[in-house]
């Protein structure tokens, strides 16, 4: 299932409901200095929010999204600091290296029977700490120019990093995933109820195995998003990805208990969140206050967007 | 039912819009003298006196804006966007300590490329780096120091406890390296005992403190270089009230400094959060009046480090307030041509 | 009774009993001094603040909700106790009485947007989490409250042989708590609820008021946790709370919950969290190298649930038939 038309309106129009609101109201919002940040923070916020999203949608979880993206931006540093690879080689081993790490996740999941919180809770821990004890928590900050001024490049002079479009054009591919792909339909139909989808036929541990190795070579972007933007890859990378990897999905729709997936609603609940908070930061309300605003701000947010919802059904 | 759902949502948009307006958003920044920024890694009792500084900095050097800020949680994304808008309102530089130590040099990129002077306050951005100071502590220095001191108050043997931060921290590793030297150079006659990753709050701390304590009888020393064990080990040995341990911590929690009062420390590692922010004040606003680093100046510079004991509990705020003014005052000749 | 049964879910405590025995035999044999008195108070009376904080959880679990505020309530509570006492010098007794109340009071709130607005509980109480979390910090700045009262401070480190005084407060609640959810009619019908929110509102249960009393006690549990951690440390420490989420959520669900409701098992919490107590405890007492700590947290939580729930599999395959018992693991 993917979300209805009228539900990612709703959405729509309170995101822009904030950006009219800040552009008048917050001095800088609309300056390029920041709208680049903005939106490029908001770009590797929803990427991670996409490898969340995938596995929310076959009604699993998986805590390890910042454990695997963590790796998988050392890993690239790795390669190409240490070895003098370049991104052009990094970049796909690190892809490579998330997806195993995810396949490992669901035979982990598969084998044991157990729920994918504890697997993910205790190879999340797993995997950290392997890169912890290989690296001793040295990170890697010569990374070539080659690769970091992707992060900080314009698109023909406007102020849009790169990474919004790699974040753009992963969109579309699990749209396209959701919308055209059997497997895609496949993942949500074990989601929906794993029961029903392996009495129908359906090769439910393939569906896990595939889902989170697409899980893991998302968070592997993000990684790489991550270290280009940072000009560094850092060891505490991912360490606080948990939250974030839920938040842009569950305000975009998406299911907590699976079945029900939006990647528009992700993009556009990713960029709510960045929209707020770099909005309400201008408005210089007090640093120790502007938390409470926030969770005012996201509440009302959430809020308004259920009624939108609520009026827009009704007068379809 | 819809309708009552509306009045809900509208009462609380109401109040968010009185709330919005009741903050007045600033104009654009001037030209000269420089509108200068402190930034913290996230809300701690550290950086308190660096409210202070800058406050002091902007009526001594004239400034012609100077805020502290600090981000509401300790991540560096945070940090990143509260930078970003400070500079979207037209701040000339900013005095920063990374949230984390490697992951910051993005940002100071951005910054950097604006022609935004940043230095790093109270800890390091890892090298290579666009920041243009650090004014901190050299941490590792400062740990062999504390170090030293406990292993002669144990009479240069025993077994010494080291109770650190995240080792993912860059200031760690170089802590945990200088206590392992410190130990080495007794050839044997004190045993190390590290325990880390326990700075992430003080319920984690103080339980793996006790425990570490409970699970080695024989430990006669302790050194500490993070917040959390510091003030975890300080309440610990005075609820055990064991004054045969002997303990050098980390800063000067008011809990830390009465245990070095009563005696159950021999003394805290200060350091000079005031003065690294006013430091940093004075250089970012020379550089944004025209002078550049010298092209010999070094990357860190140290802002000064103290075991206080006893004797220095009334005097050390005085101590680095002296230290400071005398940084700044050779601070151009030394470090910048203008 | 049915119901009573399947709550406990004794299959998967006796697996956790079993792995939690085996690891203090280990534990007692590498590390004599694990069964030293000092440790055994200090890692009891851990395990005894982080079991509020999981059965806080565990109680809205039950619901097939979740609350991701449960550390902000800890914090601000014991700020809004802390403050009250140091700064305007009220009576502990009154300041105590008004910080619990905070705590409940914020468990309702919860409970009532959640009801109300029909938002997902996970984002709704992120963003209350945002608020409890951001009234702590605007009073606090994040500096401490110092010189609580001495019979608080004194009240968190009594102790009697190695049994923390403190750990009196989590038995009562806990078995409270248990009698509540399995024998009070409310407490029934809450897991009814949870088990299936549409069946239970067409039935005529009382789904308004199972959610806010759920979140109610939600709030209150974790106000305790956070009063208690408040008398460990001897002072109203504004990041009390911080580093709750994950040990939340860890014990009530390797102790068996589902995350889609209907389950509180308060015995499989309570053997959950003493296993990660256990393993935190190791590590600081066997001196594990730095630098593998996190490898060695992951790799014992996994050995040590897999463990447990093969021995399940065993003993049912025993009663039920092999047969049977995969296909109930497989259909989860």
């Amino acid at each position: 299932m993917l979300l209805r038309p009228v539900a990612l309106l709703a959405l729509l129009i309170v995101t822009s409901g904030f950006w009219i609101f800040f552009s008048i109201a917050a001095t800088g919002f609309t300056s390029d200095f920041n709208l680049f940040a903005l939106l490029r923070f908001a770009a590797i916020q929803i990427t991670i929010g996409f490898a969340q999203m995938v596995v929310l949608g076959i009604g699993d979880m998986s805590l390890a999204v910042g454990a695997i993206g963590g790796v998988a931006g050392m890993f690239a540093g790795f390669v190409m600091q240490s070895l003098g690879m370049p991104p052009e080689v990094a970049v796909p081993l690190a892809l490579t290296a998330g997806i195993l790490l995810g396949f490992g996740n669901a035979l982990l999941i598969i084998w044991t029977r157990l729920n994918s919180f504890i697997v993910t809770l205790a190879t999340a821990s797993l995997i950290t700490g392997a890169m912890l004890i290989v690296t001793h928590a040295k990170p890697f900050s010569n990374l070539p120019d080659s690769f970091t001024s992707f992060a900080d490049g314009e698109v023909a002079s406007v102020p849009v990093s790169p990474l919004v479009l790699v974040m753009l054009a992963v969109g579309v591919a699990l749209f396209f995933l959701y919308r055209n792909l059997s497997l895609g339909r496949e993942m949500l139909a074990v989601g929906a109820n794993r029961r029903a989808a392996r009495m129908s036929g359906l090769s439910v541990d393939r569906v896990v195995l595939l889902t989170h190795g697409l899980s893991g070579a998302l968070a592997a972007v993000a990684g790489l998003m991550a270290i280009a933007a940072d000009h560094t890859a850092s060891p505490g990378l991912g360490s606080n990805w948990l939250l974030a990897s839920f938040v842009s999905p569950a305000i975009g729709g998406t299911l907590l208990s699976g079945g029900l997936v939006s990647v528009p609603g992700t993009i556009l609940g990713g960029v709510l969140l960045a929209t707020m908070s770099s909005g309400l930061l201008l408005m210089n309300i007090d640093n120790f206050w502007l938390t409470v605003v926030l969770g005012v701000v996201l509440l009302v947010a959430v809020g308004l967007d259920r009624l939108t919802r609520v009026v827009g059904g009704a007068a379809t | 039912m819809e309708s009552r759902a509306l009045a809900r949502f509208l009462a609380i948009a109401a109040v968010l819009v009185v709330a919005a307006c009741g903050a007045t958003p600033s104009g654009g920044g001037g030209k000269s003298p420089a509108a200068v920024a402190i930034v913290p890694g996230g809300p701690h009792p550290y950086f308190e006196p660096m409210r202070q500084a800058i406050v002091d900095a902007k009526a001594d050097f004239s400034l012609s804006k100077g805020i502290f800020s600090v981000p509401t949680d300790w991540k560096q994304d945070l940090q990143n966007q509260l930078l970003t808008s400070l500079a979207s309102q037209g701040y000339d530089g900013f005095g920063i300590f990374p949230t984390d130590g490697n992951a910051a040099n993005g940002i100071v990129s951005q910054l950097a490329a604006k022609n935004v002077p940043v230095m790093a306050v109270g800890g390091c951005v890892q090298e290579p780096t666009k920041t243009t100071f650090c004014l901190a502590t050299d941490t590792g220095a400062s740990a062999y120091t504390g170090a030293k001191a406990a292993i002669a108050a144990m009479g240069n043997k025993g077994v010494l406890l080291h109770g650190t931060g995240l080792v993912t921290d860059p200031n760690t590793v170089k802590r945990i390296d200088a206590v392992k030297r410190a130990v080495a150079e007794t050839n044997g006659a004190v045993t190390l005992i590290t325990i880390g990753d326990i700075d992430i709050d003080a319920q984690t701390a103080d339980t793996a403190i006790n425990q570490a304590l409970a699970a080695h009888k024989d430990i006669t020393g302790i050194i500490t270089t993070a917040y959390n064990p510091t003030v975890a080990a300080a309440k610990a040995l005075r609820t055990l009230g064991d004054k045969r341990i002997k303990m050098v911590g980390i800063d000067d929690d008011p809990v830390v400094l009465q245990a070095v009062t009563d005696g159950f420390l021999i003394g805290t590692m200060g350091q000079n959060p005031y003065g690294q922010a006013y430091i940093a004040a004075y250089a970012i606003n020379q550089i944004h009046m025209g002078c550049k680093k010298k092209s010999d100046a070094p990357y860190f510079i140290d802002s000064g480090t103290l075991l206080i004991g006893p004797d220095k509990i009334a005097t050390y705020k005085d101590d680095f307030k002296t230290l400071t003014k005398s940084i700044v005052s050779g601070f151009k000749a030394k470090y910048l041509s203008c | 009774m049915m119901l009573r049964v399947r709550s406990i879910a004794p299959g998967l405590a006796l697996g956790l009993l079993i792995i939690d025995l085996l690891g203090m035999l280990v534990l007692s044999v590498v590390t004599p001094s694990f069964l030293s008195t000092y440790n055994l108070f200090i890692t009891s009376r851990d395990l005894s603040i982080l079991l509020l904080v999981a059965l806080a959880q565990m109680t809205v679990l039950a619901l097939g909700q979740m609350n991701l505020s449960v550390g902000a309530i800890g914090g601000l509570v014991a700020i809004v106790e802390s403050g009250l006492m140091v700064r305007y010098g009220v009576p502990v007794a009154i300041a105590l009485v008004a910080g619990l109340m905070v705590g409940a009071v914020c468990g309702v709130i919860n409970g009532l947007l959640v009801d109300w607005t029909k938002i997902n509980s996970f984002v709704l109480t992120l963003g209350t989490s945002y608020v409890f979390a951001g009234i702590n910090l605007g009073i606090t700045h994040a500096t401490p409250f110092y010189h609580i009262p001495g019979e608080i401070s004194s009240f968190g480190q009594a102790r009697v042989g190695a049994f923390p005084v403190m750990a009196t407060v989590t038995i009562v609640l806990t078995l409270l708590l248990a009698g509540f959810l399995y024998q009070v009619t409310l407490g029934r019908q809450l897991l009814a609820v949870g088990g299936n929110q549409l069946a239970a509102r067409l039935s005529g249960l009382p789904v308004r008021r199972s959610v806010v009393t759920a979140h109610a006690i939600s709030g209150f549990l974790a106000a305790v946790a956070g009063t208690m951690l408040m008398a460990q440390l001897g002072q109203g420490q504004p990041t009390i709370g911080v580093s709750w989420i994950l040990p939340s959520f860890a014990g009530p669900i390797i102790g068996g919950a589902a995350l889609a409701g209907g389950s509180a098992p308060v015995l499989g919490t309570v053997l959950a969290m003493v296993l990660i107590s256990l393993i935190d405890d190791g590590l600081v007492l066997v001196n594990a190298d730095l630098f593998w700590v996190q490898f060695l947290i992951g790799a014992l939580i996994l050995g040590a649930v897999v463990l447990g729930r093969t021995r399940l599999c065993d003993l049912k395959a025993l009663f039920y038939g092999a047969r049977r018992a995969s296909q109930r693991e497989a259909s989860r």
